[in-house]
């Protein structure tokens, strides 16, 4: 029995008197050990990316919960609606690249990799996840910081956060993007600094000679 | 029978030294005031640096007390606002970030250097336990703050913290045992860290440790400026400049350099960008705790001891060090300034590299 | 045909009288290439008149020239629509200060008699056409809005067409007529330079601003006393010029660059609808995960016994995670007495919660910093950083009906057991009143 299965049997035994609650509890702890392999995740691409970049890095990375796609949770497959389910098998549909997907088990990063590559050589990139790199699209930057989604991939940041990317890069893309800003606040900072200095100046000259 | 005159005659001689009032006018305190010149004399700039960022702190303070919201359900989402929606919040909310950080690492320079050039030395032992109660006050503004974003590694790095206070319990005896871990709860405000802490360390940090912070640094400025500069080195330099104009001059100079540098920094480089994402996502009470929790920066030179050493040592030390510098006027009175300088290379050889590579250093012993 | 003798036959007679004839009059009459000043014959008047106008009209001309002669610079600076509204309400305060200082200058022309001795006509005739220049710019700057920006694809290319010898009335011949009239005005002033005190633009002294500064030293007995002091005042009153003028650079730009997002900060950002749907279902969605922790909190707080699951459905290597009364996680195993084994899963070194996943040792582990827990025992292995072990937990079995069948508490100490009919139905509950091993 798949660990999939094992769980939707699990909770249809679980008794009406439980609640809601119990359900919340049942579908955020269930899902919660670092050590499952669910049908439908492919960790081979998150294990890639921690080792290459250190950093911790979670499911939230390409799907919509930061668990993964199974589980009772929001955005994972035992939670869906039948709308969601259509778009899920059609989504799953998408062996060859290009085709719009909108997956709801998926974030925008991951409906992207599989527009952008296929469902059919995202599973073969499995074996080397180092590879998607190319795959991806140069130019694309979902979270508009300056930091194409692939290099974000390899670093290990968020690529739907624009406040979140490899400090290095985010620094020097971020300091060509206002350098107008910078300039106009060292002319403005450095010229008060300059008046200030004066007027203490000023001031003591003034100072000085009234204690003569 | 204690001689009630007596000791009446010492008390207000020991508090008329250390308090000169008769000091307290505008030649003595601004007209005369000097620098001293000597190798030792950029430790000076130090404190008004840390004062500096702490100003940057309240405005910027000031403006995230508009948006943010001190619920567990709205705090990370009222941070998230300010960065992403509110005109000029990302920029805001980052120099609070960099300039607490800035703030702290000023805050230790300067005690490192006001003790090497023994500024502690009579008549300036008040301005001493003043400064090394603000330097605590600061490391409490740190902690209290960093759990208001709510985020995963706010709050399981705060439990973390809290926790160690917990630890003492099992080395007191019979029934104070329990006494650490009632202390915990009164700062938690109930049983874990959720509301009730969440709560009182926003009303800490955004109200109680600024007045206290205000008033102590009110007191230290106060002692400073009644004594005026200490002498810094052994030989009493020969040259001094005014305090008014050439050390204001080259003070503003020095914050305006600074506040250009922030600015860039905060500008540029998102602070949360040092952290991994997973640790950015809103705190989940039911959820597994992510990998990688740990405090920020300035506590690693106890955490990572902490990870390493048996706690007992840690207590040990951590008591012996807390002891040392609030009597350090008294116990390093006969102490040259060379010796206090070996002190101040070796602490600070050793908070650099437990910093610096107290992860590494970590891994290497684990693992 | 008027418009041709206007912006292509009167800019070119205008260019080759204003030239050659400067050039004519300045080797000539050189006395008279000179500002004709007439301070000592009427001081007060010429400082209220002359200064605003000076400053205002000096940075107006500079703007425009900086504008024809780098169209790609100036429209670079001007697409940054906080850089154009400043620019433009500067203009204009500038043009209004013009005018203050064209008006108290044509005033003292006609009211001082000393001045009347030697005003020409044609200094009132150019006190007049600046009057009108400079009104026909300040009407521009209001009824023909942002010249700054349609500059560069009417007037500037006009110009440059002009100076090229390939002259294009069609950038500006469907111009209003306020900037027309403008346009004309420019072009009668450059004639108007050789044979008027305008004359003086090109005898600006500019090495004064370079000159070091000088101190008047009076050696009569008079000024003698005064003398330190005005030393003193001198040498401050440079300073507090410098500080003022830093100041208001300073505070200038930093109130554009500042103001506009300042205003919007407190005004508070208006979202747009989709994104302000997103946020409300973010907010929502978190109100609610705090309502179901609430709920948790209520049952702890209001129920004696909260259910951790049926027994049949506990496992003896895959644990299943429960909220205990204090709001700790736990996991339920099934013992190897098939009976329940309920242990915290919350980690004894920093509070992690443990995995439920039994290994071949029969431990769990807590993925933070590595610490494996016999689930049996509680107890950490031995290079742990965790060293107390995990308290278990007492646990109350009942049948469908509400009756114990069993129990066990967290010493270990049982009462009761579970028939094989009855366990089909047995539930395991937490009860309230039991404590943890410690």
């Amino acid at each position: 029995m798949s660990l999939c299965t094992t769980r939707k049997h699990l909770l249809d035994l679980a008794e009406p008197a439980l609640g809601a609650s119990g359900f919340a509890v049942f579908a955020a702890l269930a899902c919660c050990t670092f050590f499952s392999l669910p049908a439908f995740s492919y960790p081979e691409f998150q294990e890639f990316v921690e080792k290459h970049s250190h950093k911790t890095v979670n499911c939230a990375m390409c799907h919509t919960n930061e668990n993964g796609p199974v589980g009772e949770g929001k955005g994972q497959i035992g939670s869906l609606s039948p709308d969601e389910m259509k778009r899920l098998n059609s989504a799953r549909g998408a062996l060859e690249a290009g085709q719009n997907v909108d997956s709801p088990i998926l974030n925008k990063f991951g409906n992207e990799i599989i527009k952008a590559v296929g469902k059919k050589k995202f599973v073969q990139l499995k074996s080397d996840p180092s590879k998607l790199f190319d795959a991806l699209p140069g130019k694309s930057d979902l979270d508009g910081d300056g930091i194409p989604d692939a290099q974000e991939y390899m670093d290990g940041t968020d690529t739907l956060n624009k406040f979140h990317g490899d400090p290095g890069k985010l620094f020097f893309v971020n300091l060509s993007r206002y350098k107008l800003h910078i300039v106009l606040a060292i002319i403005a900072v450095l010229s008060l600094n300059f008046g200030l200095l004066h007027l203490v100046k000023g001031i003591s000259i003034l100072q000085s000679k009234k204690g003569d | 029978m204690i001689d009630l005159d007596k000791a009446a005659h010492k008390v207000s001689g020991f508090l008329s030294e250390r308090i000169p009032v008769e000091k307290l006018n505008f030649h003595s305190m601004v007209e005369k005031k000097e620098v001293p010149i000597h190798k030792m004399s950029w430790g000076y700039y130090t404190g008004g640096l840390t004062m500096f960022f702490f100003m940057i702190q309240v405005v910027t303070g000031l403006f995230l007390l508009f948006y943010y919201q001190p619920t567990v359900s709205d705090a990370h989402v009222s941070v998230e606002y300010i960065s992403h929606h509110v005109a000029g919040g990302a920029l805001i909310r980052n120099m609070h970030a960099w300039s607490s950080s800035c703030m702290i690492f000023c805050a230790m320079v300067h005690l490192l250097t006001a003790f090497a050039m023994k500024s502690f030395e009579k008549p300036r032992e008040i301005t001493w336990i003043a400064g090394v109660l603000l330097l605590f006050i600061t490391f409490t503004f740190g902690f209290t703050g960093y759990l208001l974003p709510w985020n995963q590694i706010a709050v399981n790095a705060t439990k973390v913290g809290l926790q160690s206070v917990e630890y003492v319990g099992q080395y007191l005896p019979g029934q104070l045992a329990d006494v650490p871990r009632i202390l915990r709860e009164t700062f938690q405000g109930e049983a874990s860290v959720g509301q009730s802490t969440l709560g009182r360390f926003y009303a800490l940090h955004v109200v109680i440790l600024p007045l206290l912070l205000a008033s102590l640094l009110g007191l230290h400025l106060l002692m400073v400026q009644l004594h005026g500069m200490s002498q810094g080195v052994d030989k009493p330099a020969k040259k001094a400049e005014k305090f008014i104009s050439i050390f204001v001059f080259k003070d503003l100079s020095l914050w305006a350099t600074v506040f250009l540098a922030l600015f860039v920094v905060a500008l540029c480089i998102p602070f949360d960008s040092f952290l991994p994402f997973p640790l950015l996502a809103p705190f989940n009470a039911l959820g597994s705790t992510p990998q990688g929790i740990k405090p920020e920066w300035y506590f690693f030179f106890v955490y990572y001891p902490l990870e390493l050493l048996p706690f007992w040592v840690i207590l040990l030390a951590s008591m012996i060090a807390v002891t040392v510098m609030i009597f350090a006027p008294w116990i390093f009175k006969g102490t040259s300034r060379r010796t206090l300088g070996f002190i101040t290379l070796s602490a600070s050889v050793y908070l650099v590299v437990m910093t610096v590579f107290g992860e590494q250093i970590y891994e290497f012993f684990k693992h | 045909m008027i418009d041709t003798l206007l912006f292509v036959a009167l800019p070119y007679l205008a260019l080759f009288v204003g030239i050659f004839g400067s050039i004519y009059r300045i080797r000539t009459a050189p006395l008279t290439y000179s500002s004709l000043s007439s301070q000592f014959l009427e001081n007060k008047g010429l400082m209220w008149g002359s200064l605003p106008w000076h400053i205002g009209i000096t940075i107006i001309l500079a703007a425009h020239i900086i504008a024809f002669l780098f169209p790609g610079l100036w429209q670079s600076i001007v697409s940054h629509q906080q850089v154009l509204h400043a620019i433009e309400s500067i203009g204009l305060c500038l043009s209004i200060l013009c005018l203050l200082g064209l008006i108290v200058l044509g005033l003292r022309r006609l009211t001082s008699p000393k001045l009347q001795a030697v005003t020409t006509t044609m200094d009132l005739v150019i006190i007049m056409l600046l009057l009108l220049q400079v009104g026909l710019g300040a009407a521009m700057a209001v009824h023909c809005k942002w010249g700054s920006a349609w500059c560069s694809g009417t007037t500037t290319p006009y110009v440059w067409s002009i100076i090229t010898f390939q002259p294009d009335v069609s950038y500006i011949n469907e111009m209003p007529l306020l900037v027309k009239a403008h346009i004309v005005g420019a072009w009668l002033f450059i004639l108007a330079i050789p044979f008027s005190r305008l004359i003086h633009m090109f005898a600006v002294p500019v090495e004064y601003l370079f000159r070091p500064p000088q101190n008047v030293v009076w050696t009569n007995s008079r000024k003698l006393e005064s003398q330190d002091q005005a030393f003193v005042k001198e040498e401050a009153r440079r300073h507090f010029l410098w500080a003022f003028s830093g100041i208001a650079l300073g505070g200038f730009l930093l109130s554009i660059g500042t103001f506009r997002n300042v205003f919007s900060f407190f005004f508070g950002p208006r979202l747009e609808r989709k994104v302000e749907t997103e946020l409300m279902e973010t907010r929502l969605s978190r109100l609610e995960s705090t309502v179901g922790q609430r709920k948790l909190e209520l049952e702890r707080q209001a129920s004696n016994y909260i259910l951790v699951g049926k027994l049949t459905d506990l496992n003896e290597s895959n644990g299943k995670y429960f909220i205990d009364f204090s709001m700790q996680p736990a996991i339920a195993f099934k013992g190897k007495d098939e009976m329940p084994l309920l242990i915290s899963a919350k980690c004894t070194h920093l509070g992690c919660t443990v995995g439920n996943k039994v290994d071949d040792k029969g431990r769990i582990l807590c993925p933070c910093h590595v610490s494996y827990f016999d689930i049996v025992s509680g107890e950490p292995n031995a290079e742990a950083p965790a060293k107390a072990p995990l308290p278990h937990l007492g646990w109350v079995i009942m049948d469908e009906k509400g009756s114990v069948l069993a129990t066990r508490d967290s010493k270990g100490k049982s009462q009761g057991s579970v028939s094989a009919e009855q366990r089909e139905s047995a539930r395991v509950y937490i009860a309230k009143n039991q404590e943890e091993t410690t």
